[in-house]
């Protein structure tokens, strides 16, 4: 293994209009702060990859064609020309009320009703090339259209709700919505966990009574 | 600490860690009093400052953050004067866990309500919480035993009321988030309806109570949240309004708040009959000069505002640091490693290739032992970072295959900072993790302040000196059902009137007489390396 602070270079890219130097071992998201910008949006966890807020467009030197991905999770290149892609509302809120989901017979038909885009997938595969989770985006829009709710929601176990897929799609399908709609549906209609339920029974019966001076809730007694 | 210790170059540390893995099991000599005394960065020397001004005056507290409660406002009457005025009848400020979910609960409960959150509404350590959430639910635990170990846990510094609040209602979260469409781990072979939950055991619980989804159980939980709170209707969603002051009656009640509009570098009022503050932790003070596993927005905006109202604090000099964040490299610098690769096998290793702690040791052991090795000169040193390595390759080895199929986000993380955790250990460092005390409520979330109420990480007496794994999930579930609940009741019948910033003249007098400095401001808002100050920056757009 090379001495690490050899491989220490520093790379030149452009990120929403400003010239960056900055290390290439630094995240875009610490090059865009370390280069004195601020930084009031498009940042949540910083690094962990969970939160999706720190959306970028970013295209290598020598290619042709964008690609998105997190900020946080990506390292500079020299030449690479980087913008932020600005969180937006979901302008066509697909509305449901999952507590009104009470008949699971016509639970699948609800998946029509609240997306009825959902059908109209073309197969561009854009919500696919736009998911920085690499998730089967499209194919669960194919399988939620059918029916297939839990196969469906299974696929987007990883999702980060980025809603990069939700700017891709030109059918506006709302995949990342349409994907938690399905989630959502799967476990508040079939997790019914047993022993969850034994001890809610216990509760509303009064059998779980805390004792707030019984010895355990106290510090132990010197001898 | 003013000269850095020298430590085991990486280079020669792997050699070491390579001719002796697996290494042979040692405990720390060091008693753990002594050990927690002179390594816990909160017992570092000088390290707490006493509060001179405010209802908790007196108690110590760290200076970053004293520095923040002792500050002076951001706001003056004339910022107020000709602001746009909106109405509303619960005031929502922060938009993760505890306060989509103090949302969700007055809306149905019927009030009007307006969800205020800095950064975008999920953006918060509610997402990034890996391990899982603690409800008693095994035939053998009890409500009792939850209780208890909470208590011991955080040494009995907890107030007991609201550590019996949080345990009962433990099932009854787990059920409210699965109607929700939040989804749990069931047993091998546990079939969906009659099945049972998988339950892994805390440190420091006496059952199995861990209920999780995978090994990012925060993330699952916030998308549903998210979703059920966009879903909503009567919750207004404002993205990128933090809360700069708090707003008063002519009766001394919170009426509202003071939002800073980012997007129009303009000041909004919010007048509420009840304001419910869920504005989390403070990681990003990054106290005793720690990294932080924290989000961006942690910044205790939350404790300032309702300390200068005049709502007391309880436990502020105690933080969680977690012993295993990323050292390097840099652009992961204070992520977190999970603790299931400790529970799984994995060894903390030094740069002379032996280990130094029992692994399993509760957190604020496991991490003075850490600082203690690094303070000592047998850290290892990389780039400029310093850590002990978190030996991966040998429990690869022990158990094969355990990697890829059980750690799925500690690989990927390996992935993500350059290397493969089969082959090369982790450098890791401890890393500040949670705030375990806060503003002091009552079990219905309400302050000592009429019409202010908490819930979330704001929030101290729930874990003592010390938390629990798995309680803080509970513990937004339980108290933004609460306060969310509470908060609509004392705002039905209440239209504040004479809405203003009457407090701050008693606070200004306040930090004069104590020679305190009007110049510093507060709260922070983001961290200085976002080079946004909002002392300044206010008026024009960001």
């Amino acid at each position: 293994m090379a001495d690490d602070a050899a491989v220490t270079e520093h790379v030149h890219f452009v990120f929403d209009g400003h010239r960056i130097e900055s290390s290439s071992k630094t995240s875009l998201l610490q090059a865009w702060a370390a280069a004195g910008l601020p930084l009031t949006e498009n940042v949540g966890c910083m690094g962990q990859g969970v939160c999706g807020a720190c959306r970028v467009l970013v295209r290598r030197k020598g290619e042709r064609l964008a690609g998105t991905a997190l900020a946080c999770e990506t390292l500079p290149e020299e030449g690479m020309q980087v913008s932020f892609l600005d969180h937006f509302p979901a302008r066509r809120p697909h509305a449901y009320d999952l507590h009104a989901l009470t008949d699971s017979w016509t639970a699948i038909d609800e998946i029509d009703k609240v997306f009825p885009e959902a059908k109209n997938c073309r197969h561009c595969s854009g919500c696919d090339r736009a998911c920085p989770k690499g998730i089967e985006v499209q194919r669960m829009v194919n399988l939620a259209a059918v029916g297939q709710a839990f196969a469906a929601a299974e696929l987007f176990d990883h999702c980060v709700m980025c809603n990069l897929c939700v700017a891709a799609c030109p059918e506006h399908i709302d995949p990342a919505h349409l994907g938690q709609f399905v989630r959502r549906m799967a476990a508040s209609l079939t997790l019914r966990p047993s022993d969850l339920i034994m001890r809610l029974h216990e509760i509303e019966d009064g059998r779980q009574v805390i004792d707030p001076d019984a010895p355990g809730a106290n510090p132990p007694v010197a001898p | 600490m003013s000269v850095a210790p020298v430590s085991v170059p990486h280079a020669r540390a792997l050699e070491a860690w390579r001719s002796a893995a697996p290494a042979a099991p040692r405990a720390c000599e060091l008693p753990v009093p002594e050990l927690l005394h002179g390594f816990h960065p909160d017992h570092r020397p000088g390290a707490m400052q006493t509060l001179r001004v405010g209802p908790s005056a007196g108690l110590p507290c760290p200076a970053e953050l004293a520095d923040l409660l002792q500050a002076d406002s951001l706001v003056e009457d004339v910022d107020i004067a000709g602001a746009p005025m909106l109405d509303t009848d619960v005031l929502v400020i922060g938009g993760g866990g505890a306060g989509c979910i103090a949302a969700l609960t007055a809306a149905r409960a019927g009030a009007r309500v307006l969800l205020a959150t800095k950064l975008r509404i999920g953006d918060s350590n509610t997402v990034m919480a890996e391990g899982g959430i603690q409800a008693a639910v095994g035939a053998e635990d009890s409500l009792q035993r939850h209780f208890e170990d909470t208590l011991r846990a955080g040494h009995f510094a907890a107030d007991k009321a609201l550590v019996s609040a949080l345990v009962s209602d433990g099932p009854d979260a787990v059920r409210w988030l699965i109607q929700e469409g939040m989804s749990f781990d069931l047993t091998e072979n546990s079939q969906r309806m009659g099945g049972t939950l998988l339950r892994k055991t805390p440190g420091g619980a006496t059952a199995a109570r861990l209920l999780s989804y995978r090994d990012f159980t925060g993330l699952e939980l916030m998308r549903a949240v998210r979703e059920a709170t966009l879903l909503q209707p009567s919750i207004v969603i404002m993205d990128r309004h933090p809360a700069m002051e708090l707003l008063t009656d002519d009766r001394g009640r919170c009426a509202g708040a003071a939002l800073h509009d980012l997007a129009r570098g303009r000041t909004v009022l919010v007048r509420a009959g009840a304001t419910v503050l869920a504005t989390g932790g403070s990681g990003r003070l990054h106290i005793a000069g720690f990294p932080t596993s924290n989000h961006y927005g942690a910044t205790a905006d939350g404790l300032v505002l309702a300390y200068r109202l005049g709502a007391p604090l309880r436990e502020i000099d105690s933080f969680q640091y977690h012993p295993t964040g990323i050292a390097w490299p840099h652009h992961l610098e204070g992520a977190l490693v999970s603790e299931a690769a400790r529970s799984s096998g994995a060894f903390l290793v030094n740069g002379l290739g032996q280990r130094f702690v029992e692994e399993l040791r509760p957190r604020d052991v496991v991490a003075s032992a850490i600082l203690r090795e690094i303070a000592e000169g047998r850290g290892v040193e990389r780039d400029g970072s310093t850590g002990v390595f978190l030996d991966t390759p040998s429990l690869e080895r022990a158990q094969p295959g355990i990697l890829g199929r059980s750690l799925v986000t500690l690989t990927h993380l390996a992935h993500r900072a350059g290397f493969d955790a089969a082959a090369e250990p982790f450098l890791i460092r401890p890393t500040l993790h949670y705030q375990n005390g806060g503003v002091a409520i009552d079990p219905s979330g309400r302050t000592d302040v009429p019409g202010l109420l908490c819930a979330g990480e704001v929030v101290g007496g729930l874990h003592g000196r010390n938390r629990m794994m798995g309680n803080a999930l509970l513990e937004l579930v339980a108290f933004g059902r609460r306060a969310g609940a509470a908060a609509a009741a004392d705002a039905r019948g209440e239209r504040p009137r004479n809405v203003g910033l009457t407090h701050l003249a008693d606070w200004r007098r306040a930090l004069l007489i104590q020679g305190l400095s009007l110049s510093r401001k507060a709260p922070m808002i983001f961290p200085p390396y976002g080079n946004f100050d909002a002392a300044t920056a206010r008026g024009k757009a960001a």
